[in-house]
């Protein structure tokens, strides 16, 4: 039986997810998933998320056949059997867990991306913010940084903003000039958290209109976890959108999807 | 002897600048505190701090320009002027034959052109990115774990600068990161942390006609590593004044000086021409 591993090393942490197929043409079960903070040397967090996942799904070591990396240091992890790009993995997972076509965006740490996904599960088009981080997680982390909260609690909070401040600076680093003018006219946390979160719906707004928006846009990646996100870009893009259960979880499932076709086509 | 003040509130320090018309126009006094919070106080307490350096009351100084992005929050002011006005009035002054100031303060960076009486002709800035300002450099120190003023010095060390292939102040950080990672010297990053802010900052500022001769003014002007890779880019070299890092003030008390002249000249005219009429 095979047992295959799709680590998704990304800039702000590294997910490991177990999966396996009892027989061919059979679905593919999810036995176990860990998740760690990354590191600058990807061995050690890929290691670390991995340990967490065969803990879960109760597996040793030798019982993995198969190890498909995906994410930001992908080729640094070096116990891989493939590495994939996380545009591919992303579609991929989106489409196993939806079984339809349709919008894919990702918000990670570091990177937005918004991947057109075709009947078939692979990327038709995609558009990605590969010069800066604005749009990304890491601008939501030092805001709240800023605003001396905890990340976790960023995406309720920003649930209760009564009137949203929108903030104007697009990057993460000047941005914070503009989060202490707001901080010291008075406005609320939670309405200065739902401005950021409403800024980043109107850029990620920006590129799914450019692989085409469709009418149900499945919300992945560590920033799909802030409830108040996946409300701002309701509100900003009028469509259906739709969190999946681990969220963070679906470019390391897709990328296990694919490293189960690819060692069955091996062995 | 008449005294102007510039007060030029940055988004990071605060500078302010006596300037005393004495003979010939000099800078007297200099005062440098960090902004902070309280935009208004920063203001009040470098001014003040420059009076006490000059040995002078507030009420000798004839006239204050404020400048910088806090200049509206300056209470005592007369009068406000953009930064870009400042700094190329600055550089004029205090590098004659300036054409292109390149001023890289802590949250941006501008390339503006200079007119041979040292006017704004027209000016470029980065908006919506803080590469190639303080704020970047800062941050740059911050993940290699030494001070602001260690950066530039140690850059100037590089014998082998690494790539770096964007200059968003977040990716840059990773990208530090994983070199250190990989073993590379703290100089050879910092090489290229360098060179990639100045190709930015120079492709800014063609935007603008680069004429010679060109100033560097701005907070950052201080930092060695970066003049050096900015003359490498542009291939020549680049004036640097003394006072570059308050350059915005001193350009603010000389039309501060200015103001005193015109208020002075207007009276005295006005009260001759009432005199020559009462004949």
């Amino acid at each position: 039986m095979p047992l295959v591993a799709g680590i998704d090393c990304g800039t702000g942490f590294t997910k490991a997810l177990l999966a396996s197929q009892t027989a061919p043409g059979k679905p593919l079960t999810v036995l176990g998933k860990g998740r760690v903070r990354s590191s600058v040397n990807v061995d050690q967090a890929a290691t670390g998320a991995l340990e967490e996942a065969m803990k879960a799904a109760g597996v040793d070591r030798r019982d993995i056949t198969y190890i498909a990396a995906t994410g930001f240091g992908r080729y640094g992890l070096s116990f891989r059997d493939i590495a994939i790009t996380e545009i591919t993995t992303a579609a991929r997972g989106a489409f196993f867990l939806r079984q339809r076509p349709g919008p894919v965006l990702d918000v990670g740490s570091q990177c937005t991306r918004a991947i057109g996904v075709t009947d078939r599960g692979k990327v038709n088009t995609f558009k990605s913010n590969d010069k800066c981080a604005a749009g990304s997680g890491m601008f939501i982390a030092r805001a709240a940084k800023y605003l001396n909260i905890a990340l976790e609690s960023v995406g309720e909070l920003s649930l209760h903003a009564q009137h949203p401040q929108p903030i104007s600076s697009i990057c993460a680093v000047l941005a914070e000039s503009e989060i202490i003018n707001h901080v010291s006219a008075g406005v609320s946390v939670e309405d200065i958290l739902r401005g950021i979160h409403e800024s980043l719906a109107e850029r990620a707004g920006a590129m799914l209109k450019r692989v085409g928006l469709g009418n149900d846009v499945m919300f992945i990646g560590g920033v799909a976890r802030q409830q108040g996100m996946a409300e701002a870009l309701r509100h900003k893009l009028g469509v259906q959108v739709t969190v999946p259960e681990d969220c963070d979880f679906v470019c390391a499932l897709g990328a296990a999807v694919l490293g189960l076709q690819r060692s069955a086509v091996k062995n | 002897m008449r005294i102007g003040a510039g007060v030029d509130v940055g988004s990071t320090q605060t500078k302010a600048v006596l300037l005393a018309d004495n003979a010939k126009i000099e800078v007297v006094a200099r005062a440098l505190i960090d902004t902070g919070a309280n935009v208004r106080m920063a203001a009040q307490d470098a001014f003040e701090k420059c009076c006490q350096v000059a040995g002078v009351t507030p009420g000798d100084v004839g006239f204050v320009v404020g400048t910088g992005y806090g200049r509206y929050k300056i209470s005592f002011g007369q009068a406000q002027l953009t930064e870009i006005s400042c700094h190329a009035r600055g550089a004029h002054f205090l590098c004659p034959g300036t054409r292109t100031v390149i001023d890289m303060g802590g949250q941006d960076a501008k390339a503006i052109s200079v007119g041979s009486s040292g006017e704004v002709l027209d000016f470029v800035m980065n908006d919506k990115c803080a590469a190639g300002t303080g704020r970047f450099l800062s941050n740059a120190a911050d993940v290699m774990g030494i001070t602001l003023d260690e950066v530039g010095p140690l850059s100037l060390k590089a014998t082998r600068p690494v790539k770096i292939a964007t200059v968003c102040t977040v990716f840059v950080e990773s990208d530090i990161l994983s070199y250190l990672a990989q073993g590379k010297r703290a100089e050879d990053i910092l090489g290229g942390v360098h060179l990639a802010i100045a190709k930015r900052t120079v492709s800014l500022a063609r935007r603008v006609t680069i004429e010679p001769e060109i100033s560097m003014t701005g907070g950052v002007a201080r930092n060695p590593g970066m003049v050096y890779a900015l003359e490498q880019v542009l291939g020549r070299s680049l004036l640097i004044s003394p006072d570059a890092h308050f350059m915005g003030a001193v350009g603010a008390a000389i039309f501060a000086l200015e103001r005193i002249d015109q208020s002075f000249e207007s009276t005295v005219l006005r009260g001759e021409h009432a005199a020559s009429s009462g004949n």
